[in-house]
């Protein structure tokens, strides 16, 4: 199996090369034919004409595109991205900076929208036609209906304002020094031995988290009770109940089992685009991550620093999907065959 | 061998630790006592280089951090800080300062007049990229005499160099600490002469300041401010609202009267920022009948009342109450009549209206767009058919230059200094990018003004301008902006005119 996963990281790895190249081009083209000129935003308003023609000579924006392009792409071959307009620091450093904390909101987010998506899509199915059934049919639109900032906003006022029982603004409370070891909070306040640091981290995160959560586990609900219902029509279903197993046990160990591969699939496509509502949620949450400096990027037409950023997300989506796929075949013996 | 988890464990501990985080005291609300005060701000700094770029909203920020040469007092009145003494020359061609002697950074490292050059001439000279560089572009060297006393030497006149080692990016920064240490180590661990030190800071979420003892002038009050950054109005109005700040500004102005029913200090703050329309001086509004109809058919008390709660005062002239160009005494009327009595002079009229471009930010200060949308509608009534289109305050500047706006642009225009060159020296100076206008007679004027080194004939010079221009239509000046601020009732702070909201002023009672 281990070389079977190998095999499939090994052929993501290369086509992920044509990949990265044709979407690195592609927003490069597109950033460059926005009406905005980087020159002139990277100088101050005072800046004369003849400065910003010197800045556009510099900045190689008098060339031709594709020789531009050649330029960008040597230049981040070599780990250089390219100077963000508005921070006038490295786009790779501040990327790397605020990185971790996206990865750690998203994960978390996940995690909460496969124990809600999986939960809901179970008991759906358990109530299928009985009263219930309109009931969780209801709550499982509603949900989908509400976007994933406006869950930012009800759950804030309702847990940090009316309630007041959890903070949301930044990773951490101001009293506590957090470590900086790999970026990732969570694991660097366990690292540090920091167990205070650890939980006020995890107050943190479970508004935002469970904002993205909330907005992303419907789908996985309602994915999982159609695939459940489409493998309730297979015989080994029947030869289970004429064995005399329970609904329960049945529904678990068996249904769900095969249920869960075109689940997982979703739930891979479903952290991409749930990578991508971190944006607006960690602007409402103060929270440092990647989505926040997005934001700033777009608002101050920071070309360097947009490029830069996506193509971090379009980097994330190919290993999320890479993941997505060997936990496929780890799952799936069918897979291991061939 | 199988590593075995029991279920019913599992889902227990991850109940119990679920349960746990939430019981833990949620600190920072409850912890806020007489020592520390946090801050609900809206933008980050960018960058801990404070001569790097002009952001007017981190100049708070920095100057916790940062000293500037020279301050300005609530009303806005030049005083002495880092330097004790300055003589401008009558040419302004030079200017004599005297430094402190019991000033250090925080390092530890003394401030002399080497670090006066260093940030003001060789930094900007430097290659560095400064936007300092800009405003200091005319300082031809910065002599030396002593630890204390230096002489700047400019290549053209500066008469406002005064004004501008009190304003944007002018902070004092160590020669040494940056040259050895590089600035790289300089941005992580920013060492200034400021009142506070920075303890923590985090990108686009939070800045810890901690009271610097050694400061030499009035030690702050409150040894530890978190910043915490905040860019979602709803988000910081649910900050206040909680307790999880103490201060914040920029909130909906509509919410200043609830939070004033709900027990907490809110105020509308009229600051030195103006709202204005920019004219270009050429398509429809070539006409000058044109452009003084629009300007006599807009209702600013009406615009006033309606989106700044009557807090904003309607201006004639471009600069705010109190500040040196303003003119107290000059009022350009609100008269929708002879706006069609004007446009009928160049046969327009509301059956046959004329039809201009109109650019406006969404967003970029209190209700900008809606403030657009009503002047369309008065303009309207008139015989003024407006198209409104929205831009981005970024792209101002490049549609500027690019002669790309349209006729007239909704712009707002912040001027922490008050000085008049800072108002219509700017905004007026058709070699500028701020400036629509390129008119060639108010570019004259302007011009000869920038050279004018003695203050009352530069100030009159300013005034006489002003009313120049907006009778001439070159500009229309709506109202002065005002800052929406909210606090704890027992949180006191220093009022600026220009709306600085400075830590170190912040003392509880």
């Amino acid at each position: 199996m281990i070389a079977i996963v190998g095999k499939l990281i090994a052929r993501r790895l290369i086509t992920a090369v044509p990949i990265l190249l044709a979407v690195s081009a592609l927003l490069f083209c597109v950033l460059r034919a926005l009406p905005v000129d980087p020159a002139a935003m990277s100088l101050p308003p005072t800046a004369t004409v003849e400065e910003i023609e010197a800045k556009r000579h510099e900045m190689g924006l008098d060339r031709p595109l594709p020789e531009q392009y050649v330029i960008w792409l040597t230049d981040a071959l070599h780990g250089d991205f390219g100077r963000s307009i508005q921070f006038r620091r490295d786009s790779g450093s501040l990327v790397a900076t605020t990185l971790p904390a996206t990865i750690q909101l998203a994960a978390s987010a996940m995690v909460i929208a496969a124990i809600l998506g999986i939960g809901g899509g179970l008991l759906m199915f358990r109530v299928r036609g009985t009263l219930l059934e309109p009931v969780t049919d209801m709550v499982s639109i509603l949900l989908l209906s509400i976007p994933e900032f406006l869950w930012g906003l009800i759950l804030l006022f309702v847990f940090g304002v009316a309630l007041h029982l959890l903070p949301f603004t930044g990773q951490v409370s101001p009293e506590l020094p957090a470590p900086r070891i790999t970026g990732f909070l969570l694991l660097d306040s366990l690292l540090a031995g920091r167990v205070d640091i650890f939980l006020s981290a995890c107050q943190h995160l479970i508004l935002p988290a469970v904002a993205l959560g909330l907005a992303f586990s419907p789908t996985i609900m309602r994915v999982l009770r159609s695939s459940l219902f489409d493998v309730y029509h297979e015989d080994y279903i029947q030869q289970a109940r004429l064995r005399g197993l329970s609904e329960g046990h049945i529904l678990i160990k068996h249904a769900f089992k095969n249920a869960s591969l075109p689940t997982l699939t979703l739930a891979g496509v479903q952290f991409g685009i749930l990578f991508s509502g971190t944006l607006l949620v960690e602007v409402i949450y103060s929270y440092p991550g990647m989505g926040n400096l997005m934001v700033d990027a777009v608002r101050n037409a920071d070309l360097p620093l947009i490029q830069t950023i996506g193509l971090t997300y379009c980097i994330v989506v190919l290993v999320i999907n890479t993941f997505v796929d060997s936990l496929y075949v780890v799952l799936n013996p069918k897979l291991r065959v061939r | 061998m199988a590593l075995k988890l029991p279920r019913r464990s599992v889902l227990q501990t991850g109940a119990a630790f679920m349960a746990g985080s939430c019981a833990v005291p949620f600190t920072r609300a409850l912890a806020a006592g007489k020592d520390t005060v946090t801050i609900g701000w809206p933008n980050d700094v960018g960058s801990w280089d404070p001569n790097q770029r002009f952001t007017p909203d981190a100049q708070a920020i920095f100057k916790a951090v940062f000293d500037q040469p020279l301050d300005q007092d609530p009303q806005l009145k030049l005083i002495p800080h880092l330097i004790k003494n300055w003589s401008l020359a009558p040419d302004a061609l030079s200017m004599a300062v005297e430094l402190r002697d019991d000033v250090t950074f925080h390092n530890g490292d003394k401030m002399t007049t080497e670090d006066f050059r260093y940030t003001f001439f060789e930094r900007p000279k430097s290659g560095l990229k400064l936007d300092t560089a800009n405003s200091w572009r005319k300082v031809q060297d910065i002599v030396v005499e002593s630890p204390t006393k230096a002489t700047m030497k400019f290549a053209s006149p500066a008469p406002t160099a005064p004004q501008w080692l009190a304003f944007l990016g002018s902070f004092m920064v160590p020669k040494k600490y940056i040259e050895s240490g590089g600035l790289e180590n300089f941005l992580k661990k920013p060492s200034g002469t400021g009142p506070y030190k920075l303890a923590e800071y985090e990108l686009n979420s939070r800045i810890v300041l901690e009271r610097n003892d050694k400061y030499w002038g009035p030690k702050a009050k409150i040894p530890r401010v978190t910043i915490e950054i905040i860019k979602d109005p709803s988000a910081r109005v649910a900050a206040i609202q909680s307790g999880a700040v103490d201060w914040t500004v920029n909130v909906p102005v509509r919410e200043v009267q609830r939070f004033k029913d709900s027990g907490f200090a809110a105020a509308l703050e009229p600051i030195t920022r103006v709202i204005l329309l920019q004219v270009r001086n050429d398509l429809a509004f070539a006409d000058k009948n044109v452009r003084l109809a629009a300007h006599h058919a807009i209702d600013k008390a009406a615009l006033s009342k309606a989106f700044y709660g009557g807090a904003a005062v309607p201006l004639s002239v471009p600069a705010t109450p109190g500040t040196p160009g303003y003119m107290p005494d000059y009022t350009f009327s609100y008269d929708p009549e002879l706006a069609k009595q004007y446009l009928a002079k160049s046969n327009f009229s509301p059956s046959n209206p004329v039809k201009i471009g109109f650019a406006a930010t969404n967003g970029q200060f209190p209700s900008d767009y809606d403030i657009a949308r009503a002047i369309v509608q008065m303009w309207k009534r008139v015989g003024i058919e407006a198209n409104l289109q929205v831009i981005e305050y970024a792209k101002y500047f490049e549609l500027n230059r690019a002669v790309k706006l349209p006729e007239t642009t909704l712009y707002s225009w912040d001027n922490a200094t008050g000085d008049p060159e800072l108002y219509s020296g700017y905004l007026l100076n058709p070699k500028m990018p701020f400036s629509a206008w390129k008119g060639e007679e108010v570019g004259q004027k302007v011009l000869k003004l920038l050279n004018v080194a003695e203050y009352d004939a530069r100030i009159a010079g300013y005034r006489e301008l002003n009313r120049f221009a907006v009778e001439d239509g070159a500009t229309i000046p709506l109202l002065q902006s005002v800052l929406t601020v909210v606090h704890k009732k027992n949180l006191t702070y220093t009022k600026y005119a220009n709306g600085w909201m400075l830590a170190q002023t912040l003392q509880w009672s």
